[in-house]
């Protein structure tokens, strides 16, 4: 079991942490992080471990929507040509080309955060004091020489029979799809609920409507987002091909979460996607997707029972 | 006046009944008897005076303020004695700076020793500072064992602190950073970016010097196996750094988390940092200077021969020094009576030192109380002829206390758990080293 890749790219460098930044925030932990200040404690508590799935093709860094998560779940996916000059591995054995490693977030997203301001970077597969995944990162200086930070990470090797749970997850059989709206604002309107209330709801239709509403015994807040427009093969009937079931354009579907999961998600989005879309599927989850330029983000977040 | 006066001292006893009822006679005539009394404008507020406190608060639980005719010295030690931070400020830095009238070298300005988080708080908001204090004026009065810190803000507006304070001899490390083998020194930029790559919590980190690069790596304890924890390493070139004087290739750990309050003050003084390092074992001084004043952060390294063990409360340690003593060791005691405290001094007294009282420290150590104005050569024979005297002493006293470096690396220091380090005690023309 190998791995060695290499970054020398400069603009891959930018986008490498670009998806730096967004894991970042999703694991959201360290209490120091400018970042995730004032809901690292709830949070920080329910993210324990992360995955990162090797394949020739691709890097997937997968939170998994266990208990232990809060049962939030995370899917990243880089086509790892757009970001490695270099990148070589070999399976777990030759048939199986790929590589399963548990890693613990804070470490992990504190060797990405050298790596936000590196020239270059080796990433590699190492056995120091145990498994480890090497992040070695040059970063700039002003004389001739660079600057090298290494960091060791320690990982643990997930065996094969664990790894259906890391598969790629299927876009699950949802009642609406809609496009976000800006995140931004999103995330102020969320900001400001999580002062009132635990509970958010989340409804949009086909017609490109989304709500957000909280309700508790004094007050219920609602903001309304409309025109958002809905992608193409918006409903589940549409994706199955079949005869459509045309759904009423103007029945919400809805899913009751927990704001602060939401909030979670949204903190970390500083950079506006090319493509950001919800898919709801009726009282049982938000299945979030986010475009970047060369990162696919999925996130899902589950009804509170 | 007069019979306010009396009154005043006839009813000290009372403590803190009559400062409720009279604070504000109190404080005018603590001004009066003011032992030191300074004014300082509100920019060097906020900066070098509050990030000051700030690094120090980052070593020490107490705060001795010292003033002196050269200056006012704010100065903190660690609870293990294994971290010192001294801020002396000019008289320059002040808009107006005066001692006790009368008061000379060698006489007694009073030495105040301060809770940290008495002082703390007041400093700790350092933009609301910046934006609403215009000046701040800081007295000592002895009358009142009371060091009184006005903030004089916007719209006449006036807060007046009164600390108490414990009078306390001079907390003083001399440290004779002429005597180290490698010195460096960079812009604190630079030391920033190489310690922003290790976690708030990391606790020590090893600094490794050769002619061909300083590297720094975070410190693991040994014997943590089951507990994976990430291992960072970097390493700079020499020539990334403004002066680079290596006369020995060593490797010394330290505490991080009390240099991290002398950096982010050189960053914000935009000030180089000085480095003077020398063998493991051997303190650490890390020192920042401009026109009106001079930091200095000493740290104890790790000795060579021990790299398990870390810094616990010193007196847990004593029972396992050995072979320093002949008797059984002594419990350090941290405060002898109230609140002295005595420190030996190493052999070369250095120019900051001037107007302290300097003590010696195991005479001082087993008798309470017992403070001696001893020249150097009275000083070195009480320590080293005192086999009797607790090694633990020695050793927690760490940059106070003096060992030559030879006793240690034979032998004292193969024993000590403690994040210990000497200073050399003797020069070699006053006095033959000798074996305890």
């Amino acid at each position: 079991m190998k791995f060695r890749g290499k970054i020398t790219d400069i603009a891959c460098l930018n986008h490498f942490t670009t998806f730096s930044r967004i894991l970042k925030s999703a694991v959201c932990l360290n209490e120091a992080d400018p970042l995730c200040s004032g809901v690292v404690t709830t949070i920080s508590k329910l993210t324990k471990t992360c995955v990162l799935r090797l394949t020739p093709d691709h890097l997937f860094f997968i939170l998994p929507g266990k208990v232990t998560n809060g049962g939030v779940g995370m899917w990243c996916q880089l086509l790892q040509a757009n970001f490695f000059q270099e990148y070589q591995m070999e399976g777990v054995t030759s048939e199986v080309q790929e590589i399963c490693l548990e890693v613990s977030p804070e470490p992990w997203s504190r060797a990405l955060k050298t790596v936000q301001s590196a020239k270059s970077v080796k990433l590699k597969l190492t056995r120091k004091h145990c498994a480890c995944l090497t992040v070695a990162a040059e970063l700039p200086t002003l004389s001739s020489v660079g600057r090298v930070v290494t960091h060791d990470v320690p990982v643990d090797v997930i065996p094969r029979r664990l790894w259906q749970e890391f598969q790629e997850v299927g876009v699950p059989d949802f009642d609406v799809s809609v496009y976000l709206p800006p995140l931004k604002t999103m995330k102020s309107v969320v900001d400001r609920m999580k002062n009132l209330s635990n509970f958010l709801v989340m409804e949009a239709n086909l017609n490109g409507d989304m709500n957000l509403k909280i309700q508790t015994d004094l007050v219920s807040v609602t903001t309304h987002f409309k025109d958002l427009g809905n992608p193409a093969g918006g409903d589940v009937s549409s994706q199955d091909g079949g005869p459509s079931q045309s759904r009423d354009p103007e029945v919400m579907a809805e899913v009751t979460v927990d704001i602060r999961k939401l909030q979670q998600f949204l903190m970390g989005q500083q950079v506006n996607p090319s493509k950001a879309l919800c898919n709801i599927v009726h009282q049982n989850v938000v299945h979030l997707v986010l475009l970047h330029e060369d990162v696919s983000l999925q996130y899902f977040i589950p009804a509170v029972a | 006046l007069g019979c306010l006066r009396s009154t005043f001292c006839g009813s000290r006893a009372s403590g803190v009944l009559y400062v409720f009822t009279l604070s504000e006679i109190v404080s005018q005539l603590a001004y009066l008897f003011a032992n030191m009394n300074c004014v300082i404008e509100r920019n060097s507020v906020k900066g070098p005076l509050g990030k000051a406190i700030h690094a120090l608060s980052r070593i020490g639980n107490e705060l001795w303020l010292d003033p002196m005719v050269k200056g006012l010295a704010l100065r903190s030690v660690n609870s293990a004695h294994s971290a010192y931070g001294c801020f002396l400020f000019s008289p320059m830095f002040f808009k107006h700076y005066s001692l006790e009238s009368g008061s000379k070298q060698g006489s007694k300005a009073i030495k105040c020793k301060l809770v940290m988080k008495s002082v703390l708080p007041l400093f700790r908001c350092l933009t609301s500072i910046e934006r609403s204090v215009e000046r701040c004026h800081m007295s000592v009065s002895t009358a009142t064992d009371r060091v009184i810190i006005q903030f004089f803000c916007r719209h006449g507006i006036i807060k007046t602190h009164n600390i108490h304070f414990q009078e306390s001899e001079a907390l003083q490390a001399v440290f004779d950073s002429h005597l180290c083998a490698n010195v460096l020194k960079a812009p604190a930029r630079l030391l920033a970016d190489m310690v922003v790559h290790f976690p708030l919590f990391q606790e020590e980190i090893t600094l490794s010097i050769t002619p061909m690069k300083v590297t720094l790596r975070n410190y693991q304890q040994g014997g943590k196996g089951p507990m994976k924890t990430m291992y960072t390493e970097m390493s700079l070139h020499p020539n990334e750094f403004d002066y680079f004087q290596i006369g020995l290739d060593s490797d010394i750990t330290f505490c991080l988390k009390e240099l991290r309050g002398i950096l982010s003050f050189a960053e914000s003084r935009s000030l180089p940092v000085s480095v003077y390092l020398d063998a493991a074992g051997k303190p650490v001084c890390f020192s920042v200077e401009d026109m009106v004043l001079e930091a200095t952060v000493l740290l104890a390294t790790v000795t060579d021969s021990d790299s398990r063990d870390h810094s616990q409360p010193t007196e847990s340690l004593t029972p396992k020094i050995s072979r320093c003593i002949s008797s059984p060791a002594q419990p350090v005691a941290m405060s002898q009576g109230p609140g002295s405290r005595s420190y030996t001094v190493p052999d070369e007294l250095i120019a900051s030192s001037q107007g302290s009282p300097v003590i010696s420290c195991p005479g001082a150590m087993r008798l309470p109380q017992t403070r001696e104005q001893t020249c150097l050569s009275v000083d070195s024979q009480e320590c080293t002829s005192s086999t009797s005297s607790p090694a633990s002493t020695k050793v927690c006293s760490l940059l106070f206390n003096a060992l030559s470096s030879q006793q240690d690396q034979d032998g004292c220091a193969a024993q000590l758990p403690v994040l210990a380090c000497y200073s050399d005690e003797e020069n070699a023309d006053d006095n033959p080293r000798s074996p305890s």
